[in-house]
């Protein structure tokens, strides 16, 4: 692996049309959940080719059984609920966009592994390091209604521990990096302090390197909470806001790892390496390259199979551009 | 004591029940559905509503703003000077909404909801309010590409949202709400916002309302009470400081009380609508007190938002039988 400027994704991938067709079909009762979860491990097995072939050094398994990240956890169908959570009904959450909001019901408990099956699996067919992918504590809580605590503080420590325990269950499987996602951290900058209490009760004694992304936000008027996040690397959005974040690192203390975004996702444009190399650029100002990591801004998910492979090959042709000026391809 | 709305209720019932409207506009996004067609599903989805609010038993209610995709772009979409951008949180919930960009001199051209109101008052058993978003939240709440302050903008929304407030004067609506949820995240512009609304509300005779949310009026109270509305609408879930400012100095205005959590499905207790209920008679009369929910109820599922109504109308009921 190369000495500096990683490559990796931040979780999602999107899924294959066929893929897609048969979570329809499941979800009409014309496919069983063996036959759904089949074609799970399948176009897992072709995410993990696609990272390969393009040259990502850190890959993730795609998420290909997961429809939402925290109503993965709560209820919905292919994964594994934890207790005191169940599914709601619809919520728009834009336009013509609806989804089962999750509710808190009851005292939160792990329910055993939630993830681990398809860790083991995806890092089974490959030699390169495969991220173990969790929703961080804050925004499980964050993105479900609450029946049951009515108190946001004690619903966020007790989600950090459930989380825990499946980080520690990846973590004892030999997942090499752990990333817990808080992207209802920036939500509102007064609770910056839960956000943190949740991480570091989830990363509590993990020997995996740990990570958290978060959406973009002003994270000016927090930046030294975040500098002492409790993990070891903080991946955030840069590219759709041209790098304005990256002002934050110039000339202040940051010890951490840090992977920064240089593909837009929400855009269908594919980025030229032109555009990338000089990103990247942007993000060696502030941090020397082996601790600054590559990746798009978010999940890939809302791209199609060929735009997200398409805006990879970009980055890492960039990423090894800028390797070989540095020498340290 | 009468009972209300704040405003949204939601678009689609759960499964089994078919997503009329969702599915509806997905046909017209596809071309598959023309746009009188879509209207009809609208109408039809508003009837609705409206029926599911008079069967709670709500006293004054809404057309459900079934047909607003948000509180920003059915304004901002129907007036010159708008382009709409990409998607943006509103406040701090999950709910996105997609950002008016103001790229140049803003202009009312027809009213956005006169029409809408027509449509409700002759479908409703009971009253319905009208609502219009605010200049000061459209403005906060936009991209100004043109202004170059948030001063300008505001004033000049002020001036053009008035022909909205005529237009429902002249529809005849019985009561006009006017939604600010966004001043009390930047209370230090209350002299604009007065300005604003004064601007915007001079000479009308309707009876009008303000409604906010999500926070409360501690440093707006009770210079608030000088605005020209006959009442205000307060959210005292997210902002429960409310009760503590409320009792600082005589509330001089109808209150909208609004104690029922839009925000989650938790179903409050008869007993606790009871309590909220009369701790409120204490400081404002039982004739000048509207109770509703904390905001909108578009963040709960729909058989949440009825049940919900039902349960406040019931406590309503309650706190007023028995003497406190």
């Amino acid at each position: 692996m190369s000495r500096g400027l990683l490559t990796t994704t931040v979780g999602s991938f999107p899924k294959p049309d066929y893929l897609a067709q048969a979570r329809n079909e499941f979800s009409l009762g014309k496919l069983t959940r063996e036959q759904l979860a089949e074609l799970e491990l399948k176009s897992t097995a072709e995410v993990i080719r696609l990272q390969e072939d393009v040259g990502l050094d850190i890959l993730v398994d795609g998420e290909m059984c997961r429809g939402d990240m925290v109503a993965f956890f709560a209820g919905e169908e292919g994964g594994r609920t934890i207790e005191g959570m169940k599914l709601g009904g619809l919520v728009r959450s834009y336009g013509n966009r609806y989804y089962h909001k999750p509710i808190i019901t009851g005292k939160l408990t792990w329910p055993g592994p939630m993830t681990l099956d398809m860790w083991r699996y995806a890092q089974g067919l490959t030699d390169k390091p495969v991220k173990g992918m969790l929703t961080g504590p804050y925004t499980m809580v964050d993105w479900a209604f609450d029946e049951h605590y009515g108190d946001r503080t004690q619903a966020v420590l007790d989600m950090a521990a459930v989380i825990h325990e499946e980080a520690v269950a990846l973590d004892k499987a030999g997942a090499p990096y752990i990333q817990v996602d808080e992207p209802a951290a920036t939500t509102r900058f007064d609770e910056m302090d839960l956000v943190s209490r949740g991480l570091s009760i989830v990363t509590q004694g993990l020997k995996a390197k740990t990570v958290t992304h978060f959406c973009y936000g002003d994270f000016a008027r927090v930046f030294q909470q975040i500098v002492d996040l409790p993990v070891g690397q903080l991946d955030i959005e840069t590219a759709n806001s041209d790098y304005d974040l990256l002002e934050l690192f110039r000339g202040n203390r940051f010890d951490k790892e840090l992977a920064i975004g240089v593909l837009d996702v929400h855009s269908h444009r594919v980025e030229t390496v032109e555009e990338v190399v000089a990103g990247i650029r942007r993000g060696l100002e502030v941090m020397p390259p082996e601790r600054l990591f590559i990746d798009p801004d978010c999940g890939l998910k809302t791209r199609t199979w060929d735009e997200a492979a398409a805006k990879l090959r970009v980055m890492v042709q960039a990423v090894r551009q800028v390797r070989r000026e540095l020498g340290i391809d | 004591m009468l009972t209300t709305v704040v405003g949204s209720y939601p678009k689609i019932p759960d499964r089994p029940h078919p997503p009329k409207l969702r599915s509806a506009i997905a046909r017209f996004d596809w071309g598959d559905m023309a746009a009188d067609e879509l209207r009809r599903v609208e109408d039809e989805v508003t009837v609705e509503v409206i029926q599911e609010q008079a069967e709670a038993g709500v006293d004054i209610i809404t057309d459900g703003q079934i047909r607003w995709e948000d509180d920003q772009t059915y304004f901002a979409r129907r007036m010159e000077g708008f382009s709409i951008d990409g998607l943006i949180r509103y406040f701090d919930t999950n709910m996105y909404y997609r950002q008016p960009v103001v790229e140049g001199p803003v202009r009312w051209r027809e009213s956005a909801v006169a029409a809408d109101y027509e449509f409700a008052k002759i479908q409703s058993p009971a009253p319905v309010k009208a609502l219009v978003t605010g200049p000061y939240t459209l403005a906060a709440l936009s991209a100004d590409q043109h202004y170059g302050s948030l001063r300008d903008l505001t004033l000049a929304l002020a001036v053009e949202l008035r022909n909205e407030v005529l237009a429902l004067e002249k529809a005849g609506a019985p009561i006009i709400q006017i939604n600010e949820p966004a001043i009390l995240q930047q209370k230090q512009d209350f002299p604009l916002f007065r300005q604003a609304l004064e601007m915007m509300m001079d000479g009308v005779r309707t009876e009008a309302h303000l409604y906010t949310w999500f926070g409360d009026i501690d440093g707006l109270y009770p210079q608030i009470l000088e605005l020209p509305f006959a009442a205000i609408g307060l959210d005292f879930v997210r902002g429960p400081a409310n009760w503590d400012v409320i009792a600082r100095q005589p509330f001089t205005k109808k209150l909208g009380l609004g104690i029922i959590d839009a925000r989650n499905t938790r179903l409050e207790s008869v007993d606790e609508i009871v309590s909220a209920v009369r701790r409120a008679s204490a400081l404002v009369a039982a004739d000048m007190t509207y109770v509703n929910p904390s905001c909108g109820l578009e963040y709960v599922p729909r058989e949440v938002a009825q049940a919900k109504l039902a349960r406040m109308v019931q406590g309503v009921r309650q706190a007023q039988e028995v003497p406190a």
